[in-house]
């Protein structure tokens, strides 16, 4: 969609900010910058599915912070000095999140000249973590290389006997330059850059960066098209939802429930294997349609998997999650409270554990898309257990879904003429916001006065979820956090990009 | 409890008995070069559609030289899709795996270098592996333990998870995934190696006991695939560490990664 445009003064920020933010359908998207010398506000109406793009010009890479008011901007506020030198002058925790040590001072890689000398530098490359003190309390260091197959990430616990006190997540690590690369590369190959950012989700991004692309050319898909994206966004949504049970069921020490969870993914991998060639759906979801359309014996085959995995996902779900041990061990674990999750914007499952019911397919779905239509789940606990649960219900939903887009399918073509995105319109804005398996994926783009990009943002989930995780580990057994890590499902990759 | 167990049994063995078996016919597996030669000397719509610049077209007398460097190629194929005189074709097998680092360019000059690549030619080859699954020998000659360092963007994680799953069972290979470097026979290496990763990465390999080998997992591995030459130096695991054995494929599919690891014990 494209955005309303306005500008706003800096002093009336953060009151235009939170008069937005007083009704629970208007949402903060993003804050972010161009290249340091402006702020950008992205911010959603979930009714009207409507976007406004707030532009507030600051002086001398400064101004002050938004987060003692709006606890929501916190980590946005991070990201930009990461990136672009701007500090927010007052804010409670103030430090790098993805350019430690390793880079020079003064390097911030999005400023219009990255090297150029700014006004200070408050915090030091070198990380700070928060200290606990006390009698008997200790520190636990993780990472950044965990025991399993994971993405790298540093964990700083400070804990009292067997409880966490304080948890503080080290991130970037996997910080590979993904938003600059988009404005060197050819804008054909953005695609590629962009599916790379987190291959797990990469058909959400993929979806997001289409639509962002279509928004700014303003053409209209074909309903073919459409479908086909939904069931791909759906598959993968299986795909991520059942891999985290596959982590929690591990993680519990039920190995062979993890076995039978990881061949029952295997058969949701080949659904993606009819649909695109490809187990992660890479280089399917293209700007103007779908790479190429599967033929009738791939949908029936489709349709087939996705019966016979409804039936078998519900009978092993329902002996899992009704299990003594596994009650035993997720309910009342890592709760969060609805207050707080409204409070820090958390999105996905996450939020709908805690029983925020949004969910941007929804509202931010093309019109003529199944998946406005869908049934949202949610919990009242915000525990564990409850975002399990929230995960098997969508794994259900989803399935179903599937199988409708199987029926509705009707002949037709399936992308538009390929020149249509070798150039894209001249100083315009896209956004695009899609509900990835973690949750809300916004994606925005902007073209400079010769078409090329000036500036593509991919806003996470986890940038708004890895708060939640640090919160709702605290005062829980330290042998708990596993099962409360999986059960976020973060993403590192996506949010350091 | 029961019940759970009543579901369990009732799942028999779901493990796959054919080993390595190509990909099916709906997936695009990577591509690979025929003695076709290009119909269109003119054409270079593959070197432009390429999003690493993996292929490379020379221009000859009257026909082109081709190359192709699996290293870099993201499996989009969008150059198989495009190529219209057969020169570029999608190769499904499994057995990708290569020792070094040139093996993986592939040539259409230089056809004999590469035949091992094409499924078709590998039918005798597939035979000798069912008879030696029967014995399982040559397989299990001792174990193997691996230490997985990500870097990237979790598919190649996914991917070697998945090779522990009851279908590929890597674990009946004598493979396992261990916990620490100071037991690890080899170190897989999957993602780009950003900046940050670059000293993590190497106090990993420190760490771990001689004779040690080291695998890299994926395109982002062997060569940055497209994050390269970026100002987070993420132009993947060679520029650290000595690699032994090369696994393209974004991401490599769970067969190949266990016939990687297998490559690096010479038990292929």
């Amino acid at each position: 969609m494209n955005p309303q445009k306005m500008t706003k003064e800096l002093n009336s920020l953060s009151v235009s900010l939170k008069k937005w933010l007083k009704t629970p359908e208007q949402r903060l998207g993003l804050i972010s910058s161009v290249n340091g010398q402006q702020l950008i506000t992205l911010c959603l109406n979930t009714t009207k599915a409507e976007t406004e793009f707030w532009e507030t010009e600051i002086q001398k890479n400064s101004y002050p912070s938004l987060t003692q008011q709006l606890p929501l901007c916190h980590w946005f506020e991070r990201l930009n000095f990461d990136l672009f030198g701007i500090i927010p002058e007052g804010h409670p925790r103030f430090k790098h999140v993805l350019l430690h040590e390793e880079y020079e001072p003064g390097f911030f890689p999005l400023r219009k000249n990255p090297k150029e000398q700014i006004k200070y530098d408050p915090c030091h490359r070198q990380y700070q973590f928060m200290q606990v003190e006390g009698d008997e309390v200790y520190e636990i260091p993780v990472g950044p290389i965990h025991a399993g197959i994971i993405e790298p990430g540093h964990f700083r616990f400070s804990c009292l006997g067997e409880i966490i006190i304080n948890l503080e997540i080290h991130l970037g690590y996997l910080h590979r330059g993904i938003e600059k690369r988009i404005c060197e590369v050819p804008i054909q190959q953005v695609r590629f850059v962009v599916e790379a950012a987190a291959t797990d989700t990469s058909a959400s991004n993929a979806l997001a960066h289409a639509r962002a692309f279509e928004s700014i050319n303003k053409v209209t898909i074909p309903q073919r098209a459409i479908l086909l994206r939904s069931l791909a966004l759906e598959s993968e949504r299986i795909a991520n939802h059942i891999t985290d049970l596959i982590g929690l069921a591990g993680d519990i020490g039920l190995i062979a429930v993890a076995a039978n969870y990881s061949v029952l993914r295997g058969q949701t991998l080949s659904i993606n294997d009819w649909l695109s060639g490809n187990r992660f759906l890479r280089s399917f979801i293209v700007p103007g349609g779908i790479s190429r359309d599967p033929c009738k014996n791939s949908i029936i085959a489709i349709k087939k998997i996705s019966s016979s995995l409804l039936c078998e996902i519900e009978k092993l779900t329902k002996i899992f999650l009704s299990n003594q041990v596994v009650e035993e061990r997720m309910c009342n674990v890592g709760s969060i409270s609805k207050s707080l999750a409204e409070e820090f914007a958390f999105v996905g499952p996450t939020a709908r554990a805690c029983g925020i019911t949004y969910d941007a397919r929804q509202c931010f779905s093309p019109t003529d898309d199944p998946a406005r239509g869908i049934e949202v789940a949610t919990a009242k606990t915000g525990d564990v257990m409850a975002r399990a649960q929230i995960r098997f219900q969508e794994v259900l939903s989803s399935l179903k879904l599937i199988i409708q887009i199987c029926d509705l399918l009707e002949p037709g073509p399936y992308r538009l003429g390929i020149n249509e995105f070798k150039e894209l319109e001249t100083n315009a804005i896209g956004v695009s916001i899609v509900e990835s398996p973690r949750g809300e994926l916004i994606h925005l783009a902007m073209t400079d006065e010769n078409g090329k990009i000036s500036r593509y943002i991919i806003k996470d989930p986890s940038i708004n979820n890895w708060t939640a995780l640090s919160i709702a580990v605290r005062n829980n057994l330290l042998a708990d956090f596993p099962l409360c890590n999986k059960s976020f499902s973060l993403s590192y990759g996506g949010h350091d990009l | 409890m029961i019940k759970l167990l009543q579901y369990l049994i009732s799942q028999g063995q779901r493990t796959e008995k054919n080993l390595f078996p190509d990909l099916p016919k709906t997936c695009n597996g990577q591509p690979y070069l025929t003695s076709n030669n290009c119909k269109d000397i003119n054409c270079k719509l593959c070197e432009e559609l390429c999003p690493t610049a993996a292929i490379q077209i020379t221009k000859m007398k009257e026909e082109n030289a081709i190359s192709l460097d699996l290293g870099s190629c993201i499996t989009c194929a969008e150059c198989i899709n495009i190529c219209s005189s057969g020169t570029i074709m999608p190769n499904r097998s499994t057995k990708t795996a290569r020792e070094e680092r040139n093996k993986l360019i592939l040539s259409n000059k230089n056809l004999p270098d590469t035949t091992d690549y094409h499924s078709q030619n590998n039918s005798l080859f597939q035979n000798d592996l069912e008879k030696n699954h029967k014995k399982l020998g040559k397989y299990q000659a001792h174990s193997i333990a691996c230490r997985v360092v990500s870097t990237g963007c979790s598919a190649c994680d996914l991917e070697i998870a998945a090779a522990g799953n009851p279908i590929f069972d890597m674990e009946r290979f004598g493979i396992s995934i261990v916990a620490s470097p100071r037991f690890a026979d080899v170190l897989l290496v999957t993602g780009p190696v950003p900046k940050a990763m670059h000293e993590p990465l190497l106090r990993c390999y420190e760490a771990m006991p001689e004779p040690r080998k080291v695998i890299a997992v994926g395109t982002c591995a062997t060569s940055g695939g497209v994050h390269k030459n970026g100002y987070t130096e993420a132009n993947g695991a060679s520029n650290i560490l000595p690699i032994d054995v090369f696994i393209p494929g974004c991401p490599p599919h769970p067969w190949s990664v266990i016939h990687g690891i297998l490559t690096a014990f010479n038990r292929v």
